[in-house]
């Protein structure tokens, strides 16, 4: 495992994933309000969509039909092609943690970020 | 994947903007348009952003409405070698105003012509016609139906009436009169003066008028059988886009079943309901569903005859989007092949590859 340095805190909003190219892998970094860090392979393991281009949002839940409530804001990618919701801590689909049917796993693989004196680094 | 490549049977495209056609709308239209909008309708909530793949705007553009985007995104991506337009907005049919409805469809023809089949020859065209209005969708194959690269009328799933039914028949005629197919895309049911959503009425979410998308084909095609269309016009096919694939295996079985006992009541269907699936039906592979295991999966792709019948489709940019890449488990290349290359290369007069039976 290799540290990859990727850029100053700075360039990486909040809200929106930034995307990276590291050891040949394409990654989406992600930094959370409390500025802590998070990266995503950016493939879908569904059918291989880039996964961090899809929308950052939350987990919408709902004690009864009709009324709505929000958790984990801004920690759940939503993939930009058929909407399956990934919790950007873990990279677990959040409905199936588990393997699911057929040929895929639908866990994305996830790796660490650190920050150190403003400089970010993924570990890969 | 397969070497042959993929010809993608559903290909969204689309408009930048509603005044790309006004070229070709008369004065009329486009003032009711800069005045009112468009005024056509007929779809609910969707999935992904508007419907669309959110990685397919673009910068900013419409989904779908950039030849040279989508030559990159889509074409050069999954190798796809030639593409079959079902455009955006065959809607048009559900406007009230007939002249209104045709004269939309007829700008949208024209728009497709000049802007795309003339511009990429990997393009084939669907002509979109007034389909609640029999005598002017005539006229529009008429009056585009030669073009070499127009190869099949199109309609959305959701109608007043089942579609093999008398009044429809002069369609059918203009179709083989200028050696074009008939095609259904799902969409627009239970909008307009449409018949439901469902047989059981207007279901409130998305989810429930996707599901039950499979009951408006299964009437759809029925419809076909035991009007004797394909008695009629033996030639005729008709293609079913993107109500899934899965259920018509045990759709056919009960038409079989049941044409054994109630056969005097429609003599004139000779054969079994399936026989006329094998050979005047194709249906799109989108979406596919995503079976539990891979036993079963064989066992429906065989028991639906995908090996002829299945025309990959791919819905690009929807956002059910299926990958040629990754949608399908594993299958044996031949089958596969087929599924994504040669059945539509035959039904369409494609070029074959080598080593593809004719
Ligand atoms: S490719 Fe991501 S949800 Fe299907």
């Amino acid at each position: 495992m290799a540290r990859h340095y990727i850029g100053t805190t700075d360039q990486f909003p909040v809200g929106e994933a930034t995307l990276v190219q590291v050891g040949g892998r394409k990654l989406g970094i992600y930094r959370f309000d409390d500025d802590q860090f998070h990266a995503l392979l950016n493939y879908c393991p569904h059918q291989g969509a880039e996964l961090c281009r899809g929308p950052v949002t939350s987990w919408l839940r709902s004690p009864k039909p009709g009324e709505f409530q929000y958790e984990k804001e801004g920690e759940i990618v939503r993939c930009p092609w058929h909407g399956w919701e990934f919790d950007i801590r873990s990279g677990c689909m959040v409905v199936d943690h588990k393997v699911r049917t057929l040929t895929y796993d639908v866990t994305v693989e996830r790796f660490d970020v650190s920050v150190d004196e403003g400089k970010v680094y993924v570990k890969i | 994947m397969t070497n042959l490549g993929v010809i993608d049977c559903d290909i969204h495209h689309n408009i930048p903007d509603i005044k790309a056609i006004f070229p070709y709308l008369p004065r009329r239209y486009k003032e009711q348009i800069e005045t009112w909008g468009p005024l056509h309708g007929g779809f609910g909530h969707n999935g992904g952003r508007h419907g669309r793949r959110f990685d397919a705007f673009p910068d900013g553009e419409q989904a779908g409405s950039n030849l040279d985007f989508m030559i990159k995104q889509h074409f050069e991506e999954y190798n796809v070698k030639y593409g079959i337009l079902t455009g955006e907005f065959s809607s048009a049919a559900m406007v009230g105003d007939p002249y209104y409805a045709a004269a939309l469809c007829s700008a949208y023809n024209d728009y497709t012509i000049e802007h795309w089949l003339e511009k990429d020859q990997r393009l084939r065209g669907s002509i979109v016609i007034p389909y609640h209005d029999i005598a002017a969708s005539v006229k529009e194959i008429e009056r585009v139906g030669s073009h070499p690269q127009m190869v099949q009328a199109y309609v959305l799933g959701g109608a007043a009436h089942p579609y093999g039914q008398r009044n429809y028949h002069p369609i059918y005629e203009a179709c083989l009169k200028h050696g074009l197919h008939f095609a259904i895309h799902v969409g627009a049911e239970g909008a307009s003066r449409n018949a439901t959503t469902t047989g059981a009425g207007y279901p409130s979410y998305y989810i429930e008028g996707r599901a039950a998308r499979p009951q408006v084909f299964m009437a759809h095609m029925a419809s076909f059988v035991f009007e004797g269309v394909f008695e009629l016009y033996p030639e005729l096919k008709v293609i079913f886009i993107e109500a899934g694939v899965f259920w018509i295996a045990p759709y056919f079985w009960r038409l079989d079943q049941d044409w054994k006992a109630l056969r005097p009541q429609t003599p004139w269907v000779e054969k079994k309901p399936s026989e006329y699936l094998q050979t005047n039906m194709y249906y799109g592979s989108q979406p596919l569903e995503e079976v539990p295991n891979k036993a079963l999966f064989d066992q429906m792709l065989e028991a639906s005859f995908a090996k002829d019948r299945m025309l990959f489709c791919s819905d690009y940019p929807h956002w059910d989007f299926d990958s040629p890449k990754l949608t399908f488990p594993k299958m044996e290349k031949s089958l596969l092949d087929n599924v994504l290359y040669n059945n539509a290369a035959k039904l369409y007069g494609l070029p074959l590859q080598n080593g593809t039976e004719e």
